[in-house]
């Protein structure tokens, strides 16, 4: 078990993201991006409009610049700047990837984008991964390149089916889906026998022992559910019931804490019996409490996912192309899924996975099965005013 | 460079001024500008932000409605410096005055904490204080503690963890100020006859002790009449025992300086704490910190966030003012100058 600590796991060890608070007081958003080839290229703007443009066979950059989460790549053991799967990619194409791990929080890399965008101008970065919900603004707003479909042959071909038809872009044209990720029950069936009902949630039984996150749309998904809704068409009136009925389980102090990834940890010592999971994270934790289990509850659980987008007057917008192809063939993205143990969006991965960890490959948090899939939905995209309102909401609900 | 310093001698003083300074003007003065500015924006991420005077109205707005969690920020703080003041005085006493051989040894077990990362020192006390961990496990193991029973999130683990996470900041001043005190003052008090300091020290004790755990009892929504009974008697004893005539006189007005830097070093950063609150509290034990981080991050309103940092500032230069009024930086100057 190579893999320590994920992503989200990460994030949560950001409760120091509090500098991440100081670093968007300190500028602006939309000054100090962190851009690795800085340069706001004037010359492009005019001579280019950016559209399909009649240009001969176009070719490949000696650079691409990809902004990543941290820890969301395979990874040498012995050397974390080393990827073996950005090696096989220059090997193949001589192209250097300058990878960096710069994307700590949605709306901070937002930030640091939104000026260059604005304005029209390259923001230093060929391809960026950012949350579903991150991708849906960008696409609203015009400022992603439309993938060129013809420049690929993996993808969408081999995308999962399950991910087809995102309300934000139902053709896959600006996104393509880096890792995925479900969100359900984790419990301590050695205490609570198996759970499949949200409901459970609400059980005065476990009061003081259950945990909710506290990412808006996890924890609204499944108030969503338990009143019959669901979180692919909710409605303000519909969401404004979702949060009065979390507001009870708060009130009666059945919720413990409203938690990022730390909840792994209380279930692990036992602090806490039930608590709304990431898929990936119970994977890790049975290690150290076999009786832990993640199940989808029958009312549904969230499905969210983090996109490759390639920003609007990207310089090396072929190159950027040419490289969410490559990680869509099984076997590169069965290379990265062994290492970050998420949600694999690439059919043929769960064969190809099979020549590194057999294991892996039966593994139902990692390649979920049609009947798991059924369950979980993606949370509808919103309208900037809906999202400013439910998470204001919510925020008033977690107390903060 | 001799004959330069000799010949502009006013300069000196500036130059060594300097780089501290200009590191102040980069990593204060210019965020916290940045930051004033910030929150006459209005305007979301989305659409970008805009400057207008106009918008003073964020910060009535911020306070009335987070003006719970400011409220709570201030009772937690006040209750964690008290604490770490119960706890790291007779502890500093101990070290400066019978520490002995084992003096540097001990100091740097106070310090030892610091090898290790905040973050990590919250999390441990989630193991430490867990429902089934060492303390309480075999508490109800024993059948003393209702198997319900829990103290992580909850208001005492949030307080608890502030008071630990902090506690070395009031200690090392104390030993300091305490350290310094030439011994033959006190035997010279002992000459001049002072001895056990009764009925005073049983009074003091018992006034201290029952307005301390009185306050503790109100913010932990416990029996406030019942704290307030048990801190009186516990000071009282305390009191009687341990305070003498010398101390209260001679001991204790010279270690104020320390006492009053340890109260800041404590205080100030305990209200914009967030990290406790996140990892050790509940919904209900949210403090402002907790607040300006989501508005921040989550919420992605710069300005809420930033005028709330900014009414966190001034309710903290306003405490700070009154309490160098009250135990007054000169009057503890002039404490030492005897």
């Amino acid at each position: 078990m190579h893999e320590i600590i994920s992503r989200r796991r990460f994030l949560a060890g950001t409760g120091l993201a509090g500098f991440g608070a100081f670093l968007a007081a300190c500028g602006s958003p939309g000054t100090g991006s962190p851009s690795p080839s800085a340069e706001a290229s004037p010359s492009a703007a005019p001579s280019a409009p950016a559209s399909a443009e009649p240009t001969p066979a176009p070719s490949l950059s000696s650079v691409l610049n990809f902004a990543n989460w941290p820890l969301y790549i395979d990874t040498d053991e012995n050397d974390p700047t080393k990827h073996k799967t950005l090696e096989d990619f220059k090997a193949e194409y001589g192209v250097t990837v300058n990878y960096a791990e710069v994307v700590n929080d949605n709306n901070e890399f937002f930030g640091t984008i939104r000026a260059p965008l604005e304005a029209g101008q390259d923001t230093g970065w060929d391809i960026i991964v950012l949350t579903q919900w991150m991708a849906a603004r960008l696409v609203r707003l015009g400022w992603l390149e439309k993938l060129d479909h013809s420049h690929m042959t993996n993808f969408p071909a081999n995308l999962e089916d399950a991910y087809r038809g995102a309300d934000f872009d139902p053709n896959n044209d600006y996104h393509a889906i880096w890792q995925a990720g479900m969100t359900g029950l984790g419990y301590d069936s050695a205490v609570t026998g198996e759970l499949t009902s949200v409901d459970a949630l609400w059980d005065e039984k476990w009061k003081g022992r259950v945990t909710y996150l506290s990412e808006m749309r996890d924890a609204v998904t499944f108030a969503l559910g338990r009143l019959g809704y669901k979180n692919s068409t909710v409605t303000r009136e519909q969401f404004d019931e979702a949060i009065a009925e979390l507001k009870k389980a708060v009130d009666a102090g059945i919720v413990r804490a409203f938690t990022g990834n730390e909840y792994a940890e209380d279930l692990v010592s036992g602090n806490v019996v039930l608590a709304m999971a990431w898929s990936g994270d119970i994977i890790q934790k049975q290690l150290e409490r076999e009786t832990l289990r993640f199940s989808i509850p029958d009312e549904g659980g969230n499905l969210w996912y983090d996109c490759m987008l390639i920003p609007k007057g990207a310089k090396n917008k072929y190159t950027a192309e040419v490289f969410i192809d490559f990680v869509y063939r099984p076997e590169i993205a069965a290379q990265i899924e062994a290492w970050v143990n998420y949600i694999c969006p690439v059919k043929g991965a769960q064969e190809a996975i099979k020549a590194i960890d057999e294991e892996l490959a039966t593994n139902e948090l990692i390649f979920p099965t049609e009947a798991t899939y059924s369950k979980v939905s993606a949370f509808k995209s919103l309208t900037e005013e809906e999202e400013r309102y439910f998470d204001d909401q919510f925020a008033t609900l977690i107390g903060a | 460079m001799g004959t330069f310093l000799t010949r502009h001698r006013g300069m000196v003083p500036y130059l060594l001024l300097a780089p501290g300074l200009l590191w102040l003007a980069a990593f204060y003065v210019y965020p916290a500008f940045q930051m004033f500015i910030s929150s006459f924006w209005s305007g979301t991420l989305e659409t970008g932000f805009r400057f207008s005077l106009e918008n003073w109205r964020t910060y009535p707005a911020a306070l009335e409605r987070y003006g719970e969690q400011f409220g709570r920020s201030i009772l937690y703080a006040l209750a964690a410096t008290i604490l770490t003041f119960l706890i790291a005085y007779p502890l500093a006493y101990t070290i400066a005055f019978r520490g002995g051989r084992a003096k540097n040894l001990l100091l740097f077990l106070v310090v030892a904490p610091f090898f290790t990362s905040f973050l990590l020192r919250t999390f441990a006390w989630k193991i430490i204080l867990g429902d089934d961990g060492v303390v309480l496990g075999p508490l109800k193991d024993l059948g003393l503690l209702d198997p319900g029973f829990r103290l992580l999130a909850t208001p005492i683990a949030v307080v608890s963890g502030i008071t630990y996470n902090f506690l070395p900041f009031m200690t090392l001043p104390i030993y300091v100020s305490l350290e310094k005190i030439d011994r033959r003052l006190v035997e010279a008090a002992q000459d001049l006859y002072a001895g056990p300091w009764r009925p005073g020290g049983t009074i003091v004790g018992a006034v201290v002790g029952g307005g301390l755990f009185g306050l503790l009892g109100a913010i932990f929504a416990f029996d406030v009449l019942l704290m307030v009974g048990l801190g009186a008697t516990a000071g009282a004893v305390v009191g009687t025992g341990f305070l003498s005539e010398s101390f209260a006189r001679v001991t204790f007005p010279l270690s104020l300086p320390g006492v009053f830097a340890g109260t800041l070093l404590v205080m100030i950063p305990a209200l914009g704490d967030y990290v406790n609150a996140a990892l050790l509290g509940n919904p209900s034990t949210t403090m402002i910190g907790n607040v300006i981080q989501t508005r921040f991050l989550v919420n992605a309103d710069y300005p809420t966030a930033s005028a709330l940092s900014f009414i966190l500032m001034a309710a903290i230069l306003v405490v700070v003012t009154v309490y160098a009024r009250l135990l007054g930086t000169e009057n503890a100057s002039a404490v030492r100058g005897i």
